[in-house]
């Protein structure tokens, strides 16, 4: 048998990468030794051009940081603004912004179906999936006036006031995108060309998964039950009764049901809010727009890809407020799971170029916030 | 499964494409919410420059414009470079007078050749668009929300 | 809510020297356990926070203080069993000198980190074997652009737009064009 080892790139145009970033992969025949990270083709200097910005124009700004998920950068933004400015929002708005970030997930999932099924050629799957985003995206266009990126999460509250027919017209959109999920889990997660593909490959042990730093689906796929929607209670999960999904082996699999059952949760969640939340009431404070006091804040939001962290801080030696923050800081959930986790797993597991696809996509990545 | 899976697929095989036939067929889709073309009301416009400090993709630039107008004395008033708005709202909202408002008439009037007809001019602006719309972002439509409650 | 206390096991595990100097601060999310320490002692107390259950590494926050002539680094680190409660080790070097001890050792993900830390502000890590460009490798050529006294728009402007002005003002504290508004309508 002879041994010929290659450099194979794999990305950024490439159908079976995750877009927008590249791998430098290193392959014996079939099996794959190696794989490094190629990052940089989306990066945009976000860290750097928000310097220059107000603030509510960088609450804009922070929603372009992952687009199939910006409901959720823009809620840790948030966040971290309003302990810099010392407010807590609404209680009505609490569960605006519950349901505006569980239907932002329940896309971003139903987004990732591309990224998965499409390697699997599963071409049926990915278009039913997007058929249920569809009506996800007309709903967000009627509650906050656009489809992808919204900016109706604001600090202080939420920007606008729910229409007044709020509550049936979500249930029709749950109604219609739930029968679309029950196809999906019948049509593609029970398929057994998918059950082949993905079981027993890229498997992630719950302390390893900790040690790498993964969070979200990828550390509870390996049967760890940490979310913060749990943990720190923000806005109104404290008020709402679930338990996140968890796997037990920690392979590809089971990171895809993980991600499947948090379709179902998400729905449940967004039910109880509808039935919980006061429809009466302010959904908004007012806040100066132009200066921010100065201070520090860090926002932590369980968003579909795990853990997303703003660091905020605002210091002057002149003044006691500014008109632009001093220095913000990004973390993104995909920076553990395109380098540490997955060079773990391609160093530790025979994996074969075949698989690859189906590897990475079980992540879920979303490179924009390696780059921002 | 399999048979199961081929089933869905006969079932999703035999329904009508979901995709919107746009523009030949369908309409565009737009609720009572969609943010886009701006209108402005150029007679309670005050030239205070707030909705350009506060634009984020700088679309905003003011123009000089003859006339009288008794409000604004330096005779100033935004025109939006459409090839950059990224139909936010936040020039709406900063606008003490309320002279800016956004209507859900989509971007067909951005379809064009030449890029030069995405500069919109104040007076471009002011003047409402021909086809049916709604004012979807307005300082009326948008109640100013009580004060914030005390520090803990 | 995390909770408020100062964790019993942190204190404990902590070296001698700092072992009353945990601040808790922070509000809602942002609840921390805040540690200042001398930037020497990093590796011992980053060690002694990792045997104390705080085992998820969130990240490192760089700041540059041109005026005090130092660089601040927050290191967030969180726990998974802990109710999520987080640790905030803040340590400061000189400007003129950053250098710093690694701890990718004791967490991985802090190699990619300081990676990011190193081509976005020029701290050198000690011990650490893979610091070069990543994110903005041929993308970027010019200081780090993150620090404070870099004008990355007049680098960018004489890099790529071959040093004209770009057609419209670009920052929205220069006011725009105003006194240069033409009376045409074109602005600068």
């Amino acid at each position: 048998m002879s041994k010929k080892i290659t450099t194979v790139y794999l990305g950024p145009q490439h159908p079976g990468a995750p877009g927008n970033v590249g791998f430098k992969v290193l392959i014996d025949g079939e099996r794959v030794l190696d794989i490094d990270l190629i990052p940089g083709y989306l990066h945009r200097g976000f860290e750097k051009m928000m310097e220059y910005r107000r603030w509510d124009m960088d609450l804009v700004m922070s929603a372009r940081i992952c687009v199939e998920d910006p409901d959720h950068v823009e809620l840790t933004y948030t966040h971290a603004m309003e302990q810099i400015f010392g407010i807590e929002p609404p209680e009505k708005a609490q569960y605006i912004r519950v349901i505006i970030a569980e239907f932002s997930r329940l896309a971003s999932h139903l987004l990732w179906m591309m990224h998965f099924a499409g390697p699997i050629a599963a071409r049926y799957a990915l278009s039913w999936a997007v058929a249920a985003r569809e009506e996800i995206l007309k709903w967000f266009d009627y509650v906050a006036g656009h489809r992808i990126y919204h900016h109706y999460i604001f600090p202080g509250g939420v920007r606008w006031d729910i229409p007044s027919d709020f509550k049936e017209k979500t249930l029709k959109v749950l109604k219609i995108i739930k029968p679309l999920i029950k196809d999906l889990e019948e049509g593609f997660f029970k398929h057994p060309v998918f059950i082949k593909r993905a079981r027993d490959m890229g498997r992630l042990k719950p302390r390893e998964a900790i040690e790498l730093g993964a969070t979200g689906p990828v550390l509870r796929g390996s049967g760890v039950a940490y979310d913060l929607r749990k943990t720190l209670k923000y806005d109104a999960y404290k008020y709402l009764d679930y338990e996140p999904p968890k796997g037990d082996y920690g392979d590809s699999y089971d990171r895809a049901m993980v991600r499947l059952k948090e379709m179902y949760l998400s729905i449940d969640l967004i039910e109880q809010a509808l039935e919980k939340m006061p429809y009466q009431g302010p959904y908004r404070w007012r806040i100066p727009p132009v200066t921010i006091p100065l201070g520090e804040g860090i926002g932590r939001v369980e968003s579909a890809r795990g853990e997303f962290v703003a660091h905020i801080i605002n210091y002057s030696s002149k003044s006691k407020r500014t008109q632009t923050p001093y220095r913000i800081k990004f973390r993104g959930p995909t920076w553990p799971h395109l380098t540490t986790v997955l060079k773990h797993i391609i160093t530790n597991e025979e994996i074969t170029v075949a698989d690859l696809p189906v590897l990475i996509g079980s992540f879920d990545a979303c490179p924009p916030d390696i780059d921002r | 499964m399999v048979l199961k899976a081929i089933k869905l697929g006969f079932k999703y095989l035999l329904k009508k494409p979901y995709t919107r036939m746009f523009p030949v067929k369908d309409p565009e889709y737009i609720t009572k919410r969609t943010r886009a073309r701006h209108i402005l009301y150029m007679d309670r416009c005050v030239g205070c420059r707030a909705c350009q400090l506060a634009c984020p993709a700088d679309a905003i630039k003011m123009y000089r414009i003859e006339g009288d107008f008794p409000k604004n004395r330096a005779k100033i008033f935004p025109g939006i470079d459409y090839s950059r708005c990224t139909y936010c709202g936040l020039c709406v909202e900063a606008c003490p007078v309320n002279a800016l408002a956004m209507t859900n008439y989509t971007m067909r009037h951005l379809i064009t050749e030449d890029k030069a007809t995405t500069l919109y001019t104040p007076e471009m602006l002011a003047k409402p668009p021909e086809e049916e719309h709604d004012i979807t972002l307005d300082k009326r439509t948008w109640t100013p929300p009580p004060p914030p409650p005390p520090k803990k | 809510m995390a909770t408020i206390s100062v964790d019993e096991e942190l204190i404990e595990k902590l070296p001698e020297k700092y072992k009353d100097k945990v601040v808790v601060t922070g509000t809602d999310t942002g609840v921390r356990q805040e540690l200042f320490i001398e930037p020497d002692d990093l590796c011992g107390v980053v060690r002694a926070v990792k045997e104390a259950g705080y085992d998820h590494f969130l990240g490192i926050t760089v700041i540059d203080y041109p005026d005090k002539k130092i660089f601040e680094l927050v290191y967030l680190i969180s726990s998974i069993n802990k109710n999520s409660r987080l640790v905030a080790v803040r340590t400061q070097i000189p400007r003129d000198k950053p250098e710093i001890d690694s701890i990718h050792l004791v967490y991985p993900l802090a190699y990619y980190q300081e990676i990011e830390a190193y081509e976005f502000f020029g701290i050198k890590f000690r011990r650490h074997d893979g610091l070069r460009k990543f994110i903005l490798e041929d993308n970027w050529e010019g200081p780090p652009p993150l620090r404070k006294d870099v004008d990355t728009r007049k680098i960018v402007l004489e890099l790529y737009y071959g040093g004209k002005r770009y057609e419209r003002p670009i920052q929205w504290r220069s006011l725009g064009g105003y006194s240069k508004v033409k009376e045409t309508g074109e602005g600068k």
